[in-house]
């Protein structure tokens, strides 16, 4: 028992460890492959760790309606997203299994949404609540999908284990996966929303909204959200990994932990290609693309209940 | 979802390569015609003060302390680099050189002064030689600019004292 | 001929209100008419005979001929027309009948003479501050002679706010600007927003004035204009400078030697590369595209250095005096230009390729900012907004200029007028742009580029000019002067009509669309802004604080 929990606390450190020192890093590789997309030179990779250090060392200064929502807005961004990474296999198993299962999963994966959300109606000004309506928008139409691919998964082995369903169960059922094949299309299609990133960064967009919902936020405040942002594309590729391609993951320490990262990188990249060669979209025209792949997802569900 | 075209974009964007220069770790040539910072040669100049009469930024002030000096001073803080008084110097004593890197925070930096003694007298201006007749100097005589508070105050006499200014336009301004 | 038919018609029509016509020849017809008819026949001019309207004009002229002037100028883009119809105000009363009920696009263009000259348009629908700063005292009208140009007013109310409409039902306002990430230069657009559909806008503009008409009139002289003209804008100086110089040839009747002219046309159409490559890269960024911005900018980068090459800066080229030209293109600078052309149309070819099928942008911009035919004709768009709804207007093509009636060039026109359209008709005007140059090269004559200008230039002549900039038609008035300076000259840039134009465009369309809305037009708030200013140095300037910005972020919540 002594040695389960002493693996279970050092599989935790390793993930949240792992995940805080590497999120920056992999953003990093984000921006320098598309500057080199863009045929410039872009910043050094160790960018983002400059940039959160500098955020964190500025003042913290109060803006916006109702400052102290905002602090706990900003602190429970971060704290959501690395909760979610300490759920999330990287190669040393689940650290917190036994403490949660999947629904907890999927409840946390939510709560860093309606973070966002939280932070936008905090600020009050015009444009974060413009940006806070449209992440709500999304949430609605965009949160289920991940969530009936764990459900899915769930049906298929039968249990709500976190080990068990982040071991590729969409696959489990016998003969083809239809269900499974479904929901990895239909996740993968989905994925740049998840990871906030063009042609979804809709509730930040820039040039539109001046940033939204992170408009009032400045210094220390902005450096969790961004920090909670690495965080999340770190996390979900890892999650994406765990549910749809867990091949080779569950081999010993070393391996299977570099085989994971070695995924998660390739995973990143591609969203940065997607990100680099796309323009933005207009939240109506998201919605109705995430409504229609809301509706392919429940056929899969159907089909999953059946047992394919 | 228009993957064709997006694959045509991305071959657009990867034969380019990388194209950013390093300056200004490494510095950058301009071509020789290059408007830079104007560049007075007191040894050229004869003190016509056509180069002040056709400055459209009036950043070049003459000031006459007597009948053998002239005081010619490029402030060079407006300066737009457009190149009219090199063009109208009937000595050819203004080069427009190629100095880009400009900036200090110490406006008198990029001031010239010249001094020059005049061998003939200023009243009439017959030493400036207009391109045309939208050129023509607006003043002829001794001119009073105001070099010390570098302020234009297009003003000139005839004589050095005595005789009425003659004035184009009322204007002090600093 | 064409000027003899229409001012018969106009005789027959309004034969005793018709003071005097002077039709000087080359294009141009000005007619002096009773204030009392103004309205009546500028309508006739707008509406019965098919002009389209340009600017008006409020001067004054009471130095000269004791009176004010008004003038509100027409063209006649088929018969390669512009005409000016005038007329003079007693110096007691300086009012007359506005004439925006009969020709909407008017509106602004009175707004601004009433607050600049203080020549009232009876009858004007909205008769609000344009120009002037909100807290400027009233009476005090900078154009007038009898106010100088340094002049500082006493009782400037630096407090007083200007006074917004209020919004409609159930709108929730969006402040959209002076600070915004997209819109680089100062304008406010106080948007009236019903969830995510925008109902309305107000704009409040002109925060960005430099007097530069005024000190035209009091400071500067013939030749020093252009250099100041060139930085009207920040992108198209080359077009108010060529604008200019030959609005002053039109008016004192110079010939500009045969090469003069090809320089020019090359530099305007260099021009016109280095803005559409420019602004289609903007409008990615705006989507949200950067891949492409960059792209673009990459592929302009070397019309640039070129620009660089023959004048000696990349976007001020210094290149116009009046009678010719500054700069001379030689044989090696031609062959490297050719070169330069030949390596951007590939590119380019590349990039239009890819983009006409991209349905992700279409997506953005399909159906987005639609300018109907009706509204280009009644609010007198111009440019490739007005040409990508259908309407053939070009002024390389109407009222020729420089050596384009030596040039072979197509005139692209789109139907559907939305945001997709003005993409397309500026992409493909790059090539006909690259085509240009490639001819003017060949034709090239030899000879002087600068024409000897013996004696000073005659006084009280009156030039117009137009010019297709990138963005449309710039069009320049100038009344010649003594003391070898103009005694009235009246910049109009293209954005200042396209600017009248967005309210009906942004309306019932969603907000995420605005800023691609109106960076569609390719505005340019520099150019429209160039109008008065008085020094305001003397802490009249209004500083935002903190506190400002909050209660404009926070809009209409207080």
């Amino acid at each position: 028992m002594t040695m389960d929990w002493g693996r279970l606390v050092l599989a935790g450190i390793f993930n949240v460890g792992a995940v805080l020192l590497v999120a920056p890093f992999l953003e990093g590789v984000v921006r320098k492959v598309t500057a080199r997309i863009q045929s410039r030179q872009g910043p050094p990779i160790w960018q983002p760790y400059f940039d959160l250090l500098k955020l964190l060392g500025k003042e913290d200064i109060e803006s916006g309606d109702v400052p102290g929502m905002q602090q706990f807005a900003a602190r429970l961004s971060f704290a959501a997203a690395v909760a979610v990474a300490c759920m999330v296999p990287m190669g040393v198993g689940v650290p917190l299994q036994g403490a949660g299962d999947a629904i907890l999963l999927i409840y946390l994966m939510t709560l860093c949404g309606v973070c966002t959300v939280l932070g936008g109606l905090a600020a009050g000004s015009t444009f974060s609540l413009v940006g806070m309506s449209r992440e709500m928008m999304s949430m609605v139409a965009l949160e289920p999908l991940f969530a009936v691919a764990i459900l899915i998964g769930a049906i298929h082995t039968g249990s709500f284990r976190l080990e068990t369903v982040l071991d590729g169960s969409v696959y489990a059922a016998g003969g083809v996966p239809v269900s499974g094949l479904i929901m990895l299309g239909v996740v993968a299609l989905s994925f740049q929303a998840f990871v906030a990133r063009v042609p979804f960064d809709i509730s930040e967009a820039e040039t539109e909204i001046m940033e939204g919902p992170l408009m009032e936020y400045s210094g220390p405040k902005l450096a969790m959200f961004k920090y909670a942002r690495m965080v999340k594309l770190v996390a979900y590729s890892a999650l994406f990994v765990a549910l749809f391609l867990p091949w080779g993951s569950s081999l010993v320490f070393p391996l299977g932990a570099l085989l994971t990262w070695g995924k998660v990188l390739g995973l990143v990249l591609l969203v940065t290609l997607v990100a680099a060669t796309h323009a933005r979209y207009r939240i109506d025209q998201a919605i109705r693309y995430f409504g229609c792949l809301l509706g392919v997802s429940m056929v899969a569900l159907v089909l999953a209940s059946l047992g394919m | 979802m228009s993957f064709v075209s997006k694959l045509k974009e991305a071959i657009v964007c990867l034969r380019a390569g990388r194209v950013t220069l390093p300056y200004p770790a490494r510095p950058r040539e301009v071509p020789p015609n290059f408007r830079g910072r104007p560049i007075f040669d007191a040894a050229k100049c004869i003190g016509c003060a056509g180069c002040a009469n056709n400055c459209p930024a009036r950043e070049i002030l003459v000031y006459d302390p007597c009948q053998e000096i002239r005081i010619l001073k490029y402030l060079g803080r407006r300066c737009t680099y457009c190149g009219r008084c090199a063009e109208v110097c009937p000595e050819k004593a203004i080069t427009m050189s190629t100095e880009y890197e400009n900036a200090t925070d110490v406006i008198g930096d990029v001031g010239q002064r010249l001094e020059l003694f005049m061998s003939t007298c200023q009243r009439c201006g017959r030493c400036f030689k207009e391109p045309s007749a939208l050129e023509q100097l607006k003043l002829k005589g001794y001119r009073f600019d105001d070099p010390e508070n570098e302020r234009w105050v297009f003003r000139s006499r005839a004589y050095l004292e005595g005789e009425k200014p003659v004035d184009d336009i009322q204007i002090e301004m600093d | 001929m064409e000027a003899r038919t229409k001012l018969g018609e106009l005789k027959e029509k309004f034969g005793g209100s018709i003071r005097r016509a002077d039709l000087p020849g080359g294009g141009r017809m000005f007619v002096v008419v009773d204030p009392r008819a103004i309205k009546a026949v500028c309508g006739h001019i707008f509406r019965d005979m098919g002009a389209r309207y340009v600017i008006s004009i409020g001067a004054d002229d009471r130095p000269f001929s004791g009176e004010y002037l008004v003038a509100h100028n027409f063209a006649f883009d088929r018969a390669k027309l512009l005409c000016g119809v005038l007329s003079y105000l007693p110096a007691e009363r300086p009012a007359l009948d506005s004439i925006s009920d009969v020709v909407p696009a008017a509106s602004w263009a009175e707004r601004e003479f009433r607050d600049l000259v203080g020549i009232e348009p009876i009858g004007h629908r909205y008769p609000k501050r344009l120009v002037l700063p909100d807290g400027w005292p009233e009476g005090v009208h900078p154009l007038r002679k009898d106010v100088s140009w340094d002049h500082v007013p006493a009782n400037f109310d630096g407090e007083l706010e200007f006074k917004f409409d209020d919004p409609p039902e159930g709108c929730v306002v969006v402040p959209f600007g002076p600070f915004h990430p997209t819109l680089d230069e100062p304008a406010h657009f106080r948007l009236y927003v019903d969830g995510e559909v925008v109902r309305g806008c107000e704009y409040r503009g002109f925060m960005a004035h430099r007097g530069i008409e005024k000190l035209a009139e009091s400071v500067l002289s013939y030749n020093d204009i252009p250099m100041m003209a060139e930085r009207i804008c920040g992108i198209c100086g080359c077009v108010h400078s060529v604008t200019y110089v030959q609005a002053v040839e039109n008016a004192a009747a110079l010939r500009v030697p045969e090469r003069a002219e090809f320089v020019r046309t090359i530099m305007l159409e260099v021009e016109r590369l280095h803005s559409h490559l420019l602004w289609v890269g903007l409008a990615c960024h705006i989507v949200g595209f950067d891949t492409l911005f960059m792209q673009s900018f990459r592929i302009r980068e070397p019309i640039m250095w070129v620009a660089e090459k023959i004048t000696g800066n990349r976007k001020t080229y210094g290149l116009c005096v009046v009678g010719g030209v500054r700069w001379d293109i030689g044989s090696e600078m031609a062959a490297e230009l050719r070169g330069v052309l030949d390596k951007l149309e590939e590119e380019w070819r590349s990039v239009v390729d890819a983009v006409s099928s991209d349905r992700n942008i279409q997506k953005r911009t399909r159906g987005v900012g639609v300018a109907s035919a009706q509204l280009v004709k009644d609010v007198g768009l111009v440019g490739p907004v007005a040409r990508a709804s259908g309407a053939d207007i070009d002024c390389r093509r109407d009222h020729p200029y420089a050596a384009y009636d030596r040039v072979d060039f197509d005139v692209i026109v789109a139907r559907d007028g939305d945001v997709w359209s003005r993409l397309v008709v500026r992409m493909n005007e790059v090539f006909e742009s690259i085509r240009i140059i490639r001819q003017c090269l060949e034709k090239m004559p030899g000879g002087p580029i600068q024409s000897q200008i013996e004696d000073e230039l005659p006084v009280g002549r009156m030039g117009l000019s137009s010019v297709e900039a990138p963005r449309g038609e710039a069009h320049h008035f100038v009344v010649t002067g003594e003391n070898n300076r103009p005694r009235r000259w009246r910049v109009r840039a293209p954005t200042y009509q396209n600017l009248q134009g967005i309210p009906s465009m942004i309306k019932d369309q969603q907000l995420a669309d605005m800023t691609i809305a109106l960076g569609s037009i390719d505005p340019c708030f520099s150019c429209t802004d160039r109008m008065e200013t008085i020094d305001v140095r003397s802490g009249h300037r209004r500083i935002w604080s903190g506190e400002d910005l909050r209660r404009l972020a926070l809009g209409g919540r207080g």
